[in-house]
């Protein structure tokens, strides 16, 4: 009896172990293939000339012969259009009043849709915004646009709650110059933008245009790895020190304890602590730089880390079997030389995991380099400037373009990339991790 | 303006000084979609000048001016006593430079039938003695309020010029670290009353006339809407007017600096007599 009530409990253990993971698989499945399908749209989509064009003009890449051809073409498909509104605009005046006033706003609603759809009108002067000197360049978003144009969005407040409603632009128009612009949007959207499927590899290293509007994310993706990399240069030479100096020099006493506590309190200090700390004292107290600066965030963010480096290397090392150490020790070598060469090298793949990961958490971090090296816009930072100069970083980019933009809708296809690629360099991280740990491990073995 | 960015350009270009080709803005969301695309237009003509741009809240770039860790401070609001005192006592001399002009509109949900409000209303759902729509003409529906985080500019010049010095907010309301993220409560809440810079506010949010004004470009200027206010950029004594501060904030009475603004759905202030 006793027997099969442990029989049972065991296999109910097991279950729950099961349905544990099962879990943990379904959420990281729920929360990353969105990102990633969603992220692949910033590399791969359809595009429209609009997006030839402007590949051409900010960038000088593609054909430039094939892209005026095609351009040529699409413009006579455009003709009609805007011989339209030229026509409608001549015929308004002489409309009765009441119709005019009727039709005037829904008129300029059409006419600022066209531009936002194809650009500004042929002989009109350029906008000064790069956003608006090219119609719509992702095929999806131009979809959208064609149906604004369209169709009225407005709010039905008649009866019990409100109701959304899509109101036919067309009708309102009828009998007039303008109605042969809607069957011709409805039905020849595809000539007047002409969308083609749509390679961008190059969003990963590209700078970006006009707040995002246009080109790819080069200087943040080369900020996060600034960032990363120089709070790892501090880091994991004062970890692997302070976690020898742990393992193997302290003696136990209320001085260790002491520091001990010292470094889980550190590890469990909230990251926004760290960032006003970095802020206050890198910047506002030692100088480290005139402002932000990469050197100031990195730093900020090998605070950050400092603990798990140490608290990684400490096992490492702690694992590291006695009677490597004491046959170091017999042979006659001091604890310096152990240390250096038989301790250090033993314990390298658990040390070196941990530097890894704390790699990816140092990529990812937003709040430690909002106020100590990131800003929203900025060039390239070459290797020489960033003892002073700030820079773009993924993951605060990525917030400030999902809340801070001031055109939030326009642009979800970037924060996506963003995001896919920001969760791509730590999860490329935390694999390093692996393979490094798993290859150490083999040629110690040797 | 065009020659004395030539000048600027040239300057940057054979630049000895460090501090010559590199400028440095903190500060304001409201304000930065102006800066940023200044900066991005600035950069083009000027290829060896950086701009950096952060947009962290008017609040922190009064701080920044302060602690000298930026050259220019985007405010959607005037300095404050306290903040002019800080800096006094430290030796910056602000200058207030008005680059564009703005105007709050309070937006509401699409499906909320409540076409407009006077300020008095607002007021008084902004401080707690109105709690529901149906007290000013909507459908029965509780109201939430949403309000940026105490350290915007927008949070002080709305409560400035709708709410007087000494109201409270309603202890209930939320509050939401940038314009953008107001929009976005407010798309998504359906009793949601909130507001923003004019350059954020676009279809997805309905915006609700005041005293039966709609915010827009003409009322801004004309002064009939209510909550309007101008954008600055701060800067440490006056900018010699061919530095790059100097000519960087001059470009916002720039031709083209001034169609920047108004793309961007701002109101561009006068051009240079």
């Amino acid at each position: 009896m006793r027997m099969l009530t442990r029989k049972i409990l065991d296999r109910a253990f097991t279950a729950g172990g099961y349905l544990a993971v099962a879990l943990m698989t379904l959420f990281l499945l729920w929360v990353l293939v969105p990102i990633f399908v969603k992220g692949a749209g910033a590399y791969v989509f359809v595009g429209t000339v609009e997006y030839r064009r402007m590949m051409l003009g900010e960038f000088g890449r593609g054909n430039e012969q094939r892209v005026a051809a095609e351009w040529a073409e699409v413009q006579r498909a455009r003709e009609p259009v805007y011989e339209a509104i030229a026509a409608f605009e001549r015929e308004l005046p002489a409309l009765p009043v009441a119709r005019r006033k009727e039709l005037k706003p829904a008129f300029q609603a059409v006419r600022e849709g066209v531009a936002v759809l194809l650009g500004p009108a042929p002989g009109k002067p350029l906008p000064a915004l790069t956003r608006m000197i090219y119609g719509q360049t992702r095929w999806r978003q131009a979809q959208d646009k064609a149906a604004n144009i369209l169709f009225e969005e407005t709010w039905d407040y008649s009866g019990n709650g409100s109701q959304k409603v899509h109101v036919p632009r067309q009708p309102l128009f009828e009998g007039t110059a303008l109605a042969p612009v809607f069957p011709l949007l409805r039905k020849e959207l595809r000539s007047l933008l002409r969308p083609r499927l749509t390679f961008y590899p190059r969003f990963l290293t590209d700078p970006s245009i006009d707040a995002h509007f246009f080109g790819g994310i080069g200087p943040e993706v080369l900020g996060t790895v600034y960032l990363a990399l120089g709070a790892m240069l501090i880091a994991v030479p004062l970890g692997i020190v302070a976690a020898v100096y742990f393992q193997e020099y302290a003696r136990e006493g209320p001085v260790l304890t002491f520091l001990r506590s010292c470094v889980n309190t550190l590890a469990g200090v909230p990251s926004v602590v760290f960032g006003l700390f970095g802020l206050a004292f890198f910047i506002n107290t030692l100088h480290v730089s005139p402002g932000k600066s990469v050197l100031a965030g990195a730093l900020t963010l090998a605070l950050l880390v400092l603990p798990t480096v140490i608290r990684s290397s400490e096992e490492a090392i702690a694992a590291v079997p006695r009677a490597y150490k004491e046959g170091a020790l017999a042979l006659g070598a001091g604890q310096w030389r152990t240390v250096l060469t038989v301790i250090l090298p033993a314990a390298l793949p658990g040390i070196l995991t941990g530097i890894v990961i704390s790699m990816g958490r140092a990529a990812g971090e937003t709040a430690p380099v909002v106020f100590t090296a990131a800003v929203s816009v900025g060039k390239w930072v070459t290797p020489s400037e960033v003892l002073s100069q700030p820079t773009p970083a993924l993951s605060w980019n990525l917030y400030n373009l999902c809340t801070e933009h001031e055109a939030v809708e326009e642009i979800r296809h970037v924060q996506y990339g963003m995001a896919a690629t920001l969760v791509l360099i730590v999860l490329a991280l935390n694999l390093a991790a692996i393979l490094i740990r798993a290859r150490v491990a083999k040629r110690l073995k040797v | 303006m065009r020659v004395s960015l030539f000048v600027a350009g040239l300057v940057a270009g054979c630049a000895v000084a460090q501090a010559q080709d590199k400028l440095v803005l903190d500060g304001s969301t409201t304000v930065g979609p102006i800066a940023k695309a200044f900066a991005e237009s600035y950069m083009r003509q000027n290829p060896g000048v950086n701009i950096t741009v952060s947009e962290s809240g008017s609040g922190n770039g009064a701080k920044a001016l302060l602690n000298g860790t930026c050259g220019i401070a985007n405010l959607s609001r005037d300095l404050k006593g306290t903040e002019r005192k800080a800096m006094e006592e430290k030796g910056v001399k602000p200058v207030a430079h008005v680059v564009a002009y703005d105007a709050l509109p309070v937006i509401v949900h699409p499906s909320n039938r409540v076409k407009g409000l006077t300020i008095e209303q607002i007021r008084n759902i902004f401080t707690g003695a109105i709690r529901n729509w149906k007290e000013v003409g909507g459908e029965d529906r509780a109201i939430v309020v949403i309000s940026r985080d105490t350290n915007s500019g927008t949070f002080e010049t709305f409560k400035e010029l709708v709410l007087g010095k000494e109201a409270k907010i309603v202890e209930s309301a939320e509050y939401t670290g940038s314009n953008g993220g107001i929009r976005q409560r407010v798309q998504m809440t359906k009793g949601a009353i909130g507001y923003a810079g004019l350059g954020f506010v676009d279809r997805s949010v309905k915006s609700l006339e005041i005293n039966g004004v709609a915010p827009s470009v003409e009322t801004v200027l004309d002064k009939t809407y209510p909550i309007s206010r101008e954008l600055f950029m701060f800067t440490n004594g006056e900018p010699a007017p061919e530095s790059l501060a100097g000519t960087f904030i001059g470009m916002s009475r720039s031709e083209k600096g001034r169609e920047i603004i108004g793309e961007i759905g701002f109101v561009p202030v006068p051009p240079k007599q």
